[in-house]
């Protein structure tokens, strides 16, 4: 590196180069953009693809997965389709996804618009501090809500006794518990989702912002008609993502209930389908059954995401 | 049950199941892999083993909850590193009984001379129905009564542990006890009546949810109904804090003296001094109504992949031994599932300061001793679950005391899908 920047022999220097290697480095130049981007595949073979298509072999089975595999076909799927559990975690996936990815997507754009303004005084401090909830691990924060939402004990319920209310068993009820999970999913989310539509907010040239102040614009309508046409991609962007993750959501009803185990509270009230997966599938070691869930989550999320994109595309053709 | 709560109380715990460990020695000579659970402090029974034999090396790894390490260990017999030696909990053996192909049969390395050492309807539980032992027990889940003795004396009742233990011969007893704290105190009695009344009258019982020809009787055996029934009373006398067990409202009100009264499963003793460090000695323990059952107790089991078998039988021989399992006792005071035992003097001498100097050791292997044992199967656990669950729910206000046992029904019968 230190001697010369130039190689040591310009390929044309040598011998004039035969047909053959003319031949040899075409197919090198078309093979090498394959070999740059094998790793990502080969590992998405292994561990997305291979698993994935393995669950639905699963999925078929009655399958212990430290004894017998048994075929029985789309069972499965009928008893799944008839299982009130399977219901209920279907309604609680939806309703705690609602209710946060909805507030959190709205709020992170008014966010990401404050963060923008150019009067702005210590803006990367604010910047990143919007980030600090998404780097705080998750089983942290929900052990934290957690008791924040406690009946007897939580500081929320503290102020609603001050303000003369009774106590909130939160955990025990549906929407309390839903309401709950969605506050932990939308404090975690907003940041990062802020981040985002900031990033986006800043390759919007100022100009425009000057020009539309110049037209007496204030800053709704600047927000209005500057930034959001010019977050539509990323608004795609994060409502697939948001909405994918909000299908999975895990880790919070696993650990803000831990009453009864897997279930997210006594009654199910809070579990959702991938704890429901989680605790057929590792919890009583019904491989099958668990796979089925998830074949069946797969079908949603793909689904959902097929709407949600043509929703938006037809938002943007409409509105070019 | 005890796995499923006790699962809950961990953030997260890591699967080495899968990843394989790292640790490129492996289990050569007298070194040997021990996966056990959180909480049970297996550690110093390995390093107690370690000094006497210095030549052994042991990585004891505690992988998390009583059902994370099943999980673990479920992932790591269908294909992956195997520890050579495992705990595993009684709720959780019964998965593991299914195959029993899995493990070491025991009694190719000797289990055979000691299985006459253990409780008959203990060691009964790792045996298959052609004689193989894949598991040694290592502790039972004997019952008693924790109370505060000062609450109590506040409350104008007895204090001494014989005289409370008299209140108390029945659980209508208990109720009645109940009934008068709550009255001169104006505070619940007890912290809960799913965990501390169902799951203890339940597994008072001669039989379970299973008869002794296995075939599941959970909705037509008397008994799961009367202890059913039972639950529903206590908690409509009005004397529950409904803090469901080893939530952090449980956790928080045992601190406050918000309640009197835990049942107290042997390994429930330790669960109490780490959660309400401030409230030593005010404690006290009293007999349970009905005055004998068990809930509780862990197996050691051997994978058949295991690189190191014979170490860890050698571990399993001598510190599963009666001996053994009373120096387990006298250290860290899990209940000995070694009868021969029960009347050595250091075991009915010993006492407990946080608890007021009752004698744990007679207070609890009384309570093992007379027992009734019956059937567990594959399902006790998610069947014991539901049940649990739902008094819960009747607790929270979610399912009227009326419609309690049905919906029960239906959510066991769901459970049982899949």
């Amino acid at each position: 590196m230190t001697t010369t920047l130039a190689p040591a022999t310009p390929p044309d220097a040598g011998a004039p180069p035969t047909r053959y290697r003319h031949i040899q480095q075409g197919l090198r130049e078309r093979l090498a953009p394959y070999a740059y981007i094998a790793p990502f595949f080969v590992l998405f073979f292994i561990f997305g693809l291979f698993p994935l298509l393995f669950t639905f072999y699963v999925a078929l089975f009655e399958w212990n997965p430290i004894g017998e595999h048994r075929y029985i076909g789309l069972t499965n799927f009928t008893e799944l389709f008839q299982d009130p559990r399977f219901w209920g975690a279907l309604r609680n996936t939806f309703s705690i996804w609602l209710l946060s990815t909805v507030p959190q997507l709205l709020l992170a754009l008014g966010v990401a618009h404050l963060l923008n303004q150019v009067r702005l005084r210590a803006a990367t401090f604010f910047r990143m501090a919007v980030l600090v909830p998404y780097v705080t691990s998750v089983a942290a924060t929900t052990i934290v809500f957690a008791q924040l939402f406690d009946r007897d004990y939580g500081m929320l319920n503290w102020f609603l006794e001050l303000l003369g209310f009774a106590h909130i068993d939160f955990t025990a009820s549906v929407w309390g518990s839903h309401l709950m999970i969605a506050t932990m999913v939308a404090w975690r989310w907003t940041g990062y989702n802020t981040l985002l539509y900031l990033a986006s907010l800043q390759a919007v040239p100022r100009e425009l912002y000057e020009a539309a102040a110049v037209d007496g614009a204030g800053s709704w309508q600047q927000f209005r008609h500057v930034s959001l046409p010019a977050l539509r991609p990323i608004i795609v962007f994060t409502v697939v993502t948001s909405t994918i993750g909000g299908l999975q959501i895990f880790t919070e009803p696993l650990l803000v209930n831990p009453v009864g185990g897997l279930t997210c509270g006594a009654a199910r009230q809070c579990q959702t389908l991938t704890l429901f997966l989680y605790e057929q599938g590792f919890g009583r070691f019904h491989f099958g059954y668990g796979a089925a869930i998830g074949v069946t989550l797969f079908a949603l999320v793909v689904i959902i995401a097929l709407i949600n994109y043509l929703l938006i595309t037809r938002i943007r053709w409409e509105r070019p | 049950m005890a796995a499923a709560v006790a699962a809950a109380l961990l953030a997260s715990g890591c699967t080495p199941g899968s990843g394989g460990g790292g640790d490129d020695s492996g289990s050569s000579g007298s070194t040997f892999e021990f996966w056990s659970f959180t909480a049970i402090n297996q550690k110093a029974d390995v390093d107690a083993y370690m000094k006497k034999h210095p030549e052994t090396r042991i990585k004891l790894t505690e992988v998390g909850s009583t059902s994370e390490t099943a999980q673990a260990l479920t992932a790591a017999l269908a294909g992956g590193k195997v520890p050579d030696l495992v705990l595993i909990q009684g709720d959780d053996l019964p998965k593991f009984m299914q195959s029993p192909e899995n493990f070491v049969d025991l009694n190719t390395l000797g289990a055979d001379k000691m299985t006459g050492d253990y409780l008959d309807w203990v060691i009964k539980q790792p045996t298959t129905p052609d004689g193989k032992v894949i598991g040694i027990p290592t502790d039972v889940g004997g019952m008693a009564i924790a109370y505060r003795k000062d609450l109590f004396e506040a409350a104008g009742l007895p204090t001494d542990r014989a005289a409370v233990s008299k209140l108390w011969t029945t659980w209508d007893g208990f109720t009645e006890v109940g009934r008068k704290y709550v009255q001169a105190t104006g505070k619940p009695f007890v912290d809960n009546t799913p965990t501390s009344v169902f799951f203890q009258a339940v597994n008072q019982g001669t039989e379970r949810y299973y008869d002794s020809a296995q075939n599941l009787v959970y909705d037509r055996n008397p008994q799961v109904r009367a202890a059913f029934d039972l639950t529903l009373k206590v908690f409509a006398a009005g004397i529950s804090a409904k803090q469901t067990s080893f939530s952090a409202g449980w956790t928080a009100g045992m601190g406050k003296g918000d309640f009197a009264v835990v049942s107290a499963p042997s390994w429930m003793l330790n669960s109490i001094r780490t959660n309400a460090p401030g409230t030593a000695g005010k404690w006290d323990i009293a007999t349970i109504p009905g005055g004998s059952g068990n809930w509780g107790g862990s197996f050691l089991a051997i994978p058949k992949r295991a690189k190191n078998p014979e170490a860890a039988w050698k571990y399993i021989a001598d510190m599963q031994s009666p001996a053994g399992q009373l120096d387990h006792f006298l250290m860290q005071g899990s209940l000995p599932t070694t009868p021969s035992v029960y009347t050595d003097p250091k075991l009915i001498g010993k006492t407990d300061p946080f608890f007021s100097g009752a004698p744990i050791g007679k207070i609890y292997t009384e309570s093992v001793v007379n027992i009734k044992p019956f059937y567990i199967g594959l399902n006790d656990a998610a069947i014991g679950t539901e049940l649990l669950n739902t008094l819960t729910s009747v607790e929270q206000g979610k399912v009227k005391p009326d419609r309690a046992w049905d919906t029960a029904m239906t959510n066991v019968k769901n459970a049982l899908r899949g």
